[in-house]
C-alpha cells in the first residue's frame, strides 16, 4: 500500500489539471484510501502522471532482431547496461535490447508499449521477445493487409469469410488489434513493385486494390469490436506529395474508426525532392473534421538511427537514395520487412521538412487527446528521446532557437515558424497517457480513478521539460515502486493484452488445406498457444465509444 | 621516462587501455599502480600484474611478453610508447597521435580505425591491421601503420586514408574494400589483395595473384612513390633504391564495386 | 535480402545452390520448399523452376539440377566477384575467368537466366562459408542478391547446420544485439569474431573454462583447441556422450530436444516452430540442469562489474 502525498496530479481523463491532493495505492490499482500503516511517497514539489502509454513503438520480434543484426558499429557506441543485481545486462543505442527496452521505458515513467507490427507466422518469436522486457506492459497489432489468403477473399468479394479468417488470425497470433502497412504495396513488393495508387489494382491480382482492403479492414475491426480501430500505416509513405495519398485514406475511411499511425511521414507536398514540402496544414484540416480519426505523430529527430518497417518497397528506395546498409525480409503470406540505418541530418532540406511536419501536426491538430506522442522508435527517433519532443512542444521560444539554424530557402517550406501554441502540462499528459490509453482502448491505464493500474510517474517540478520527463523521480508500475531516484528497484515482468474476437470455428476447415497449399508449417503449429505468452490477460471485443 | 613490466605472462588475456600516455602522463607512481586492468571478469590492479617504475610522463616503455595484454594504447593522442617484447590485440585501436613503437610481434587488429599517429612493428603482425571494426563503414583514417614483419589476413580492410608499409609477405584479402589511401607490400601477398577495392592504392614489389576483376591498365614508374619511399625512410622504415626505378604494372579495379583503386606492381628489370 | 521458406516455395522460379549439398544435408529441402511442390504463383511445381547447382564435385544433388557449375576449390570468392561484375554490365577477360574452372560464356549464361527469373534465390552452404574466405564468402553471395534486386527479386540464404544454430542467432540477437562471439565478462555485451569466437578463444587458450550444451567441438576443432579443452575444466551436457565428453571434467547426459525435451526450435528462416517431444527420458533436460547450476552458482557471492566510465568499443 502506497500514499502518494502532495503532488500536483494531472489527471485530464478525470478533469484533473494540476491539483494538489493525494492518490493512494492497493494491491496493484488506485484506491480512494488506504491506512497509515502504508507507505507514503513525500511528492511535494513534484508532478504525478500517469505512466506513459506508447501506442506505435516497435520493441520486439523478427523485423526489429533482423535490424539488431545489422548494425554492430552503432551497438558498439552505444550505452551499455551493465549486469547488477536489479539489472540485466544489454545495450541501449537504436535498437535496445529486450531487457534495456523495459528498463529504459520504465526509467521514462513510461508503462505501456504496444508493439505496432507483428507477422503471425513469426508471432511466437514477438512474445518470447515481449516476455524477455520486463516492467511494462504490452500488446500488439498484427500485420493484415498484405494477408494473401485475405487479399485473395476480397478479390471474390468474400467480405464476411475475410472477416472470420481475420478474426482468426487475431487470436491465433494472441494480438490486440490489426495493422495495416502499405496496404496492396507490400504484396506488390513480392514482385518488385509497390502499390501507390489507392484504386490501382494490386500486383498480382485483377480487382482487388488498397481501398478495398483499407475500408474492408476497417470495417472488420468495427464489426469485431476491437477495443482498438484499425491501425493504419498509409500507402506512399516518405513520398513528396502523399498527402493527397493520405487525405484520401481519409476519405475511404469515412464513416469508421481508424488510427493512421506516425502522420509525419504522410503528410508531404511537392512533386519531387526538390520541391517536398511540409502539408501538414491541409492533413491537420482534413484529421481535424474527420472526428472518426485518431493518430500518432511519429516525429523526427535529428540524429542517428535505423528504420525499420513492414514497408519493403520503400526501404528499397531509401537503400538506393542512401547508399549504405541494406536488409530485406518478406515473410510467406503475410508480410515483409525492409531495414535501412539512416540519420537525420539539419543540414538535409528533406530532413529539415520532415522534423517540422511532426511538430506542426501536433501543433495544429486541435484536439490532443486524438494525437498520440511517439516516433515510430526507431524511426523518427529512439523512443528514449520522447522528452525532446515534449520541451520542444511545451516552450515556443526553443522551437525558435532550433529554427535558427535553417536557411530561407528551408522555412519557406514548412509552417512551423509561424505557429505559436505551447502544450500544457495537462495536454502532454493527454499525448503521452490518457490519449493513447483510450486510443487503444485499454480503459485502466492512462488516468489515476478509482480502480485504474497503478502506473505512475512522479517527476520534480522543474523549468527544463526535457530534463524533468526523461528523469522522473519515482516510477511506480503495477502498485509497486520500480524507479526511485534514477535507481531501478524492481523489476517485475508485465503483463501482455490480447483479445479473443468472436469467430465461426468452422472457418478452420476453410484455412486448413489453404495452409497445407501455402505456407510450409503445420497448420496445427501456427497459432499461438496461451502458454506461450507470458502473463497474459484476454480483453473483451467491446469497443466502447467516445 | 615511465617502465612497467609485466611479472609474467597470463593464460587469460589482460585487458590493460589504461596503457597509454594520455592517462599515464598526468598520474604519480602510486596512482599508476592502482589503475584498473581487467583479467577476464576480474577488476584489478596494474601492479597486480606488472612492477612500475617512476611516475607517469609522456614516454612510456613496457617490457615484458604482452601478447596477451590488450587495448595498450587505446584513443591515445599523444606521447611516445615503445614496447620491448610482443603485444596483444587492439594495439593503438582509435587512436588519433603519438607514436607506438614494437620490437618483437604484435596479434589482430593493429590500429584499428585509427586516425593518426604512427605504429611500428618490429616483427610480425596479425590480421585486421588497421581496419574496420565489424560493420563500420571505414577503417583507418589516417596514420601510419609500418610492419618489419608479415602480417595476416584483411590488411587495411575498408581503410579511408593513411599509409600502411610491410615488408614482409602479407596474407589473403589485404586492402578489403578499400576507399582510399596507401598500402605497400614489400614481399606481395597471398590471394584477393585489393578485393572490391573502391579507391586507393596498393603498391607491390613482388607479383600477385589478381583476381578477374582487375585489368591491366598501364604500365608506368609512378613519381609518386620516390616521396614515399623519403618519407618512409624518415619514419625508420627503409625501401630498397632499385624498388622506386623501372617500371610498375597498373591494374584498376575492383570491377565487381566497380571501383576505382589501383593496383601498382613492380616489374623487375 | 531474404525471405521465408514459404515465398521460395509460391513464388522462386531460379534457384542456385552454392556449396551444398541438400540431397544428403537437408533431405527435406527440395521437396518441401524449393524444387518440387506446386506453388500459389508456381503452379506446375518442378516445371517451372530451374536449378543451378554450383559446386567442386558432382555431389547427389547434381542430380536434381538442370545446371550444374563445377567450380575449382577455393575460387568460389573469384567466381561470385566475377558474378558481381557482369551483373553490371562490366567486361571481363575470358583468361581471368579461366581460375575458376568455368567459361566466361557459362557466368554470362548464369547472369542473364538471375536476370530473366521473376524470383531467384541463392541458397550457399558450408562449401563456401567454410571454406577459404569464410564469412567473406557468405559476404559475397549476400550482396550478389541484394544488387540483383534492381533488376528482378532475388534473395540469399545460408543454408543453416543441425542443431538449433538459428534459434541461438535470434536470442542471442534481442538479449544482446549480437548473434555470437559475444564477451560478457566487463558486465556488458561485446562482439569480435575472431577475437571472442569460441575456435579462436580455444585454440589460443584464452578462456580457463568451457561448458559445451548441444555441441562437440572435440570432435571437428583443430588439435590446440582441444588440448586446451583437455587441460582446462570442461563440462559437456549432451544426449549423448561426445568426443568432447571424453575430454570433460564433467559429462552430464540430458534429454534430446525435440525426442523427449520440449521448446523451441527456430527454422534456418528463423520461423520459430513448437518443439512436442513424443518420448519420455529418464534424463534431466538441458534446462532442468542449466536452471540448477545457475541456482547453485547465485548461491554463491555475487559477482557484479566495475562499470567503466568510458566503455570499451568491443
Amino acid at each position: 500500500m502506497i500514499r502518494i502525498r502532495n503532488g500536483k496530479v494531472y489527471d485530464p481523463a478525470n478533469g484533473v489539471n494540476g491539483v494538489i491532493r493525494d492518490v493512494c495505492i492497493a494491491d496493484g490499482k488506485i484506491v480512494a484510501e488506504v491506512d497509515v500503516a502504508a507507505r507514503t511517497l513525500d511528492a511535494t514539489g513534484m508532478f504525478v502522471f500517469p505512466g506513459g502509454v506508447d501506442v506505435h513503438t516497435h520493441i520486439g520480434g523478427a523485423a526489429l532482431n533482423f535490424a539488431r543484426g545489422l548494425i554492430p558499429e552503432q551497438h558498439r557506441k552505444a550505452t551499455p547496461i551493465f549486469h547488477s543485481q536489479y539489472r540485466r545486462a544489454g545495450i541501449i543505442g537504436t535498437t535496445p535490447t529486450t531487457f534495456a527496452t523495459g528498463y529504459v521505458y520504465a526509467g521514462m515513467g513510461w508503462t505501456t508499449a504496444n508493439e505496432a507490427a507483428v507477422p503471425v507466422l513469426s508471432a511466437k518469436h514477438t512474445h518470447e521477445e515481449l516476455h524477455d522486457t520486463p516492467i511494462i506492459d504490452k500488446t500488439c497489432c498484427v500485420l493484415m493487409a498484405n494477408n494473401e489468403i485475405v487479399l485473395d477473399l476480397l478479390e471474390n468479394d468474400e467480405q464476411d469469410r475475410a472477416k472470420q479468417v481475420v478474426a482468426w488470425y487475431v487470436w491465433a497470433a494472441k494480438a490486440y488489434g490489426i495493422k495495416a502497412v502499405n496496404p496492396g504495396g507490400v504484396a506488390g513488393w513480392k514482385w518488385g513493385k509497390d502499390c501507390k495508387g489507392l484504386s490501382d489494382v494490386i500486383p498480382g491480382y485483377k480487382k482487388v486494390t488498397p481501398a478495398k482492403m483499407i475500408s474492408s479492414l476497417a470495417q472488420i475491426a468495427d464489426e469485431l469490436n476491437l477495443p482498438h480501430p484499425v491501425h493504419i500505416h498509409c500507402n506512399n509513405l516518405g513520398a513528396p506529395g502523399n498527402a493527397s495519398t493520405t487525405i484520401e485514406t481519409m476519405k475511404i475511411l469515412e464513416g469508421r474508426r481508424a488510427h493512421l499511425a506516425h502522420l509525419q511521414y504522410h503528410a508531404y507536398g511537392g512533386d519531387d525532392w526538390f520541391t517536398m514540402r511540409s502539408a501538414a496544414v491541409e492533413i491537420a484540416e482534413h484529421f481535424n473534421a474527420n472526428t472518426n480519426l485518431t493518430c500518432d505523430a511519429g516525429a523526427v529527430l535529428f540524429g542517428n538511427t535505423v528504420t525499420v518497417t513492414a514497408d519493403g518497397p520503400w526501404q528499397h528506395l531509401l537503400y538506393q537514395l542512401t547508399g549504405r546498409k541494406w536488409g530485406n525480409l518478406d515473410v510467406e503470406n503475410e508480410t515483409g520487412c525492409g531495414v535501412v540505418p539512416y540519420v537525420y541530418k539539419e543540414k538535409n532540406v528533406v530532413n529539415a521538412v520532415q522534423w517540422a511536419v511532426g511538430l506542426e501536426l501536433l501543433l495544429l491538430i486541435t484536439d490532443p487527446w486524438r494525437i498520440c506522442l511517439t516516433t515510430d522508435h526507431p524511426n523518427g527517433a529512439t523512443f528514449w528521446r520522447y522528452p525532446e519532443i515534449v520541451q520542444l512542444l511545451m516552450n515556443a521560444d526553443f522551437r525558435k532557437e532550433q529554427l535558427k539554424q535553417f536557411p530561407d530557402s528551408t522555412l519557406s517550406r514548412m509552417v512551423l515558424p509561424e505557429l505559436t501554441r505551447e502544450y500544457t502540462l495537462s495536454e502532454i499528459a493527454i499525448i503521452t497517457s490518457a490519449g493513447p490509453a483510450r486510443t487503444l482502448g485499454l480503459t485502466q491505464k492512462g488516468h489515476l480513478g478509482i480502480g485504474a493500474d497503478a502506473d505512475i510517474a512522479i517527476y520534480n517540478e522543474s523549468n527544463d521539460v526535457a530534463q524533468m520527463f526523461a528523469h522522473p523521480r519515482y516510477v511506480i508500475k503495477s502498485g509497486e515502486v520500480v524507479v526511485e531516484e534514477g535507481e531501478l528497484r524492481k523489476s517485475g515482468e508485465g503483463r501482455q493484452f490480447a483479445v479473443k474476437p468472436e469467430y465461426d470455428e468452422s472457418i478452420e476447415d476453410f484455412l486448413r488445406p489453404l495452409f497445407q497449399q501455402h505456407y510450409t508449417m503445420s497448420f496445427e503449429n501456427y497459432p499461438v498457444s496461451c502458454d506461450r505468452v507470458h502473463n497474459l490477460e484476454v480483453h473483451a471485443c467491446k469497443y466502447c465509444g467516445k | 621516462m615511465l617502465t612497467v613490466t609485466l611479472k609474467e605472462p597470463t593464460t587469460v588475456p589482460l585487458e590493460a587501455e589504461a596503457l597509454s600516455p594520455d592517462v599515464l602522463a598526468p598520474l604519480k607512481h602510486d596512482a599508476i599502480c592502482a589503475l584498473p586492468v581487467l583479467l577476464g571478469k576480474r577488476s584489478m590492479r596494474l601492479d597486480d600484474f606488472f612492477t612500475v617504475e617512476g611516475d607517469g610522463s609522456e614516454e612510456i616503455e613496457l617490457r615484458g611478453d604482452l601478447t596477451k595484454v590488450k587495448w595498450i594504447g587505446q584513443h591515445m593522442t599523444r606521447g611516445k610508447i615503445r614496447i620491448v617484447g610482443n603485444v596483444g590485440m587492439h594495439l593503438g585501436a582509435y587512436m588519433t597521435g603519438g607514436s607506438i613503437e614494437v620490437t618483437g610481434n604484435a596479434t589482430d587488429w593493429v590500429g584499428g580505425e585509427m586516425s593518426g599517429g604512427s605504429i611500428h612493428i618490429g616483427g610480425n603482425a596479425g590480421g585486421q591491421l588497421g581496419c574496420a571494426y565489424r560493420g563500420s563503414m571505414s577503417g583507418m583514417s589516417g596514420g601510419t601503420i609500418l610492419v618489419e614483419g608479415s602480417a595476416g589476413i584483411e590488411l587495411g580492410m575498408r581503410m579511408k586514408r593513411g599509409l600502411i608499409a610491410v615488408r614482409g609477405s602479407v596474407r589473403d584479402f589485404a586492402g578489403l574494400q578499400m576507399k582510399g589511401g596507401t598500402i605497400v607490400l614489400m614481399s606481395g601477398a597471398e590471394l584477393r589483395t585489393g578485393a572490391w577495392m573502391q579507391r586507393g592504392t596498393i603498391i607491390s614489389m613482388k607479383p600477385l595473384r589478381l583476381l578477374p576483376t582487375f585489368a591491366h591498365a598501364c604500365d608506368y614508374n609512378p613519381m609518386f612513390l620516390g616521396i614515399y619511399t623519403k618519407h618512409l625512410a624518415t619514419l625508420g622504415f627503409s625501401i630498397p633504391h632499385e624498388v622506386t626505378q623501372g617500371t610498375y604494372r597498373r591494374y584498376t579495379g575492383d570491377a565487381a564495386v566497380p571501383g576505382k583503386g589501383e593496383l601498382l606492381v613492380w616489374q623487375p628489370r | 535480402m531474404s525471405c521465408t521458406l514459404g515465398e521460395v516455395k509460391n513464388r522462386a522460379d531460379f534457384i542456385i545452390y552454392w556449396g551444398g549439398n541438400p540431397a544428403e544435408c537437408h533431405p527435406r529441402h527440395f521437396t518441401k520448399y524449393a524444387l518440387t511442390p506446386k506453388g500459389k504463383f508456381i503452379p506446375r511445381g518442378r516445371k517451372d523452376r530451374t536449378m543451378v547447382l554450383v559446386d567442386i564435385r558432382e555431389t547427389m544433388s547434381a542430380k536434381a539440377a538442370d545446371i550444374f557449375l563445377q567450380v575449382r576449390p577455393g575460387k568460389d570468392f573469384e567466381m561470385l566477384t566475377i558474378l558481381r561484375a557482369l551483373v553490371k554490365g562490366q567486361r571481363i577477360n575470358e583468361d581471368a575467368v579461366a581460375e575458376t574452372g568455368l567459361k566466361l560464356e557459362q557466368l554470362q549464361d548464369l547472369v542473364a537466366r538471375m536476370k530473366a527469373a521473376k524470383f531467384g534465390v541463392l541458397f550457399f552452404g558450408m562449401g563456401l562459408s567454410m571454406t577459404r574466405g569464410k564469412h567473406m564468402n557468405s559476404a559475397a553471395a549476400l550482396t550478389l542478391a541484394a544488387e540483383m534486386n534492381a533488376f528482378t527479386k532475388f534473395v540469399a540464404m545460408p543454408m543453416r547446420g543441425h542443431g538449433n544454430v538459428t534459434g541461438a542467432d535470434v536470442i542471442m540477437r534481442y538479449t544482446t544485439t549480437y548473434p555470437f562471439g559475444i564477451h560478457m565478462g566487463r558486465g556488458y555485451p561485446r562482439f569480435n569474431p575472431g577475437e571472442y569466437s569460441t575456435i579462436d578463444l580455444l585454440v589460443r587458450g584464452d578462456n580457463d573454462a568451457t561448458l559445451v550444451l548441444g555441441a562437440d567441438p572435440g570432435a571437428t576443432m583443430p588439435k590446440p583447441a582441444i588440448e586446451h579443452l583437455k587441460r582446462t575444466p570442461t563440462i559437456v551436457l549432451d544426449p549423448k556422450v561426445t568426443h568432447t565428453s571424453r575430454l570433460s571434467r564433467v559429462h552430464i547426459t540430458t534429454a534430446a530436444t525435440g525426442i523427449s525435451a520440449p521448446g523451441t526450435v527456430y527454422r534456418m528462416d528463423e520461423i520459430p516452430l513448437p518443439l512436442s517431444p513424443p518420448l519420455k527420458s529418464p534424463y534431466p533436460t538441458d534446462e532442468e540442469v542449466m536452471r540448477r547450476i545457475r541456482e547453485a552458482v547465485q548461491r554463491k557471492e555475487p559477482w557484479y562489474p566495475v562499470p567503466t566510465s568510458a566503455p570499451q568499443m568491443t
